[in-house]
């Protein structure tokens, strides 16, 4: 009995199923598709790149600066110029990707708006977006200059070798020598630009008196400065110089004449007459810091030696 | 462990040469998961993964929807986002009480019977009637949504309930 309700239940289901089945219809086996483009968004978003470069100024400050940045080594084309008052910071906003990320071939050139200031340019190595801080830059009035060529005031001949000096009061900041073709250049730091007590000092390796010039910078910070050595050919022979500093050069031979000037080490003179103890003779004095003019007076002779002009440079010390 | 350092320089060289790029991507329907370049990098809605510059291949598969292959050149940027739409597949009846026909969609797909279930992927279907090897009917079908089509002979496509 059971045997046949589950024969029944079988038919009955199979009935059912192919039933439904046919109502149903089979499925295409494959899925079918259109290949239609699908809808797809694509967003981006830039970033930019912040560029810090702090500055310091050293001793001045230009009232503006010309900052101009250029990227991937193109010093033509900057990517951004800006012209503001003299930042602690010189901030700027570069958009995404401008910069070399590979290597320093980007650079800020900063250009003060002072002809006092030097351009200066730093180089740096981009990021694709971010914040880059550089290491800070100090801005330095420009070096001071003066160069020319040392020559003898009797004949005008380049005169080698001359020790040339900057010094301010005593403190000697720069030394150097003059060249075989008897030209010199000194440059010193811009700080000294207003320095009241400057001046060159030169030939101090001669025999003659040292030429001693102030410097003024004020107007310009090179100077071209020619430095004539010894004495001038208004002075005829013989030539004396005397031996030793504070030397007097007075108005008259006898013992209370009035001193007129007391002579440094080196001043010549030119010698007119000579008595038992005294030498008759002129120096020159420079008036007005360019003319010079000639001065009678008289002068012990122990002060005074004669001048081999064939070798005006002072021996070694020990020799 | 020379290959490991190796390996390590060789990595450390590619992030600083090509700088990665955020990337989003967002799908509809959501919870899909996303292959990158072949490789899974996760279930939709994908947050602050990283991308580099370059070409780059999306695939993206889920049951009941077409599969969808982008590639895509990937531009130096801070962050990217996608949104990808996929194509649904409707399941949807087709049937006729014409005798001798052939139907054909999309040039490949033939069957003879009356009564057919076919999975048809959304958009602009090309149905293409055959009989004795002539074609007598083309037309377009649009599938929007699950229908019964009802076929007949030079007429637009019916649809029935």
């Amino acid at each position: 009995m059971n045997r046949i309700r589950q024969y029944l239940f079988t038919i009955s289901l199979v009935i059912l199923l192919s039933g439904c089945s046919s109502f149903k219809g089979p499925l295409y086996p494959d899925i079918i598709y259109n290949n239609r483009q699908p809808l797809i968004s694509v967003t981006y978003e830039y970033g930019e790149i912040q560029l810090i470069l702090p500055l310091r100024y050293d001793a001045a400050v230009p009232d503006n600066i010309l900052f101009k940045v250029f990227a991937q080594g193109d010093t033509l084309r900057p990517i951004i110029s800006i012209l503001q008052e003299a930042p602690k910071e010189f901030l700027a906003y570069l958009p995404q990707g401008v910069l070399d990320i590979q290597n320093s071939t980007n650079l800020i050139k900063i250009i003060p708006q002072d002809k006092n200031f030097d351009p200066v340019t730093v180089r740096f190595k981009g990021i694709s977006f971010g914040r880059i801080v550089l290491p800070p830059k100090t801005i330095r009035i420009g070096q001071l200059v003066v160069s020319g060529n040392t020559y003898f005031n009797s004949n005008d001949s380049m005169i080698t070798n001359v020790d040339v000096s900057i010094q301010n009061f005593d403190n000697v900041i720069y030394t150097t020598r003059s060249n075989e073709l008897g030209f010199y250049q000194l440059a010193i730091p811009g700080e000294y630009r207003y320095a009241e007590h400057l001046r060159v000092v030169a030939g101090e390796n001669l025999i003659f008196k040292p030429y001693t010039k102030k410097l003024d910078f004020s107007n310009n910070r090179k100077l071209k400065l020619d430095i004539g050595i010894g004495p001038s050919r208004d002075m005829v022979e013989p030539i004396y110089l005397t031996n030793k500093d504070n030397v007097h050069f007075r108005d008259g031979p006898e013992i209370g004449s009035e001193t007129l000037f007391l002579l440094k080490e080196g001043e010549a003179i030119s010698v007119d007459r000579v008595t038992l103890g005294e030498y008759f003779g002129s120096i020159e004095v420079e008036i007005d810091n360019s003319k010079r003019v000639k001065m009678k007076g008289w002068i012990n002779r122990g002060d005074l030696r004669l001048v081999n002009m064939h070798n005006v440079y002072r021996l070694p010390k020990g020799n | 462990m020379q290959t490991i350092k190796f390996s390590l320089v060789i990595l450390f060289g590619i992030t600083f040469i090509f700088p990665q790029i955020k990337l989003d991507v967002n799908t509809i329907p959501k919870k899909v998961d996303i292959h990158l370049d072949g490789v899974n990098i996760g279930s939709s809605p994908i947050r602050n993964e990283r991308i580099t510059p370059g070409v780059h291949k999306f695939e993206i598969k889920k049951k009941g929807y077409a599969p969808l292959t982008y590639d895509l050149l990937v531009n130096p940027a801070q962050a990217i986002e996608l949104d990808f739409f996929l194509n649904p597949i409707y399941e949807c009846k087709f049937k006729t009480e014409e005798k001798g026909l052939v139907f054909e969609l999309n040039g490949e797909h033939r069957w003879d019977v009356d009564l057919v279930r076919l999975k048809l992927e959304a958009g602009d279907h090309l149905l293409r009637v055959f009989k004795i090897g002539e074609i007598i009917d083309e037309q377009t079908i649009r599938v929007d949504q699950p229908k019964k089509y009802n076929y007949f002979l030079k007429k637009p496509l019916g649809l029935s309930n």
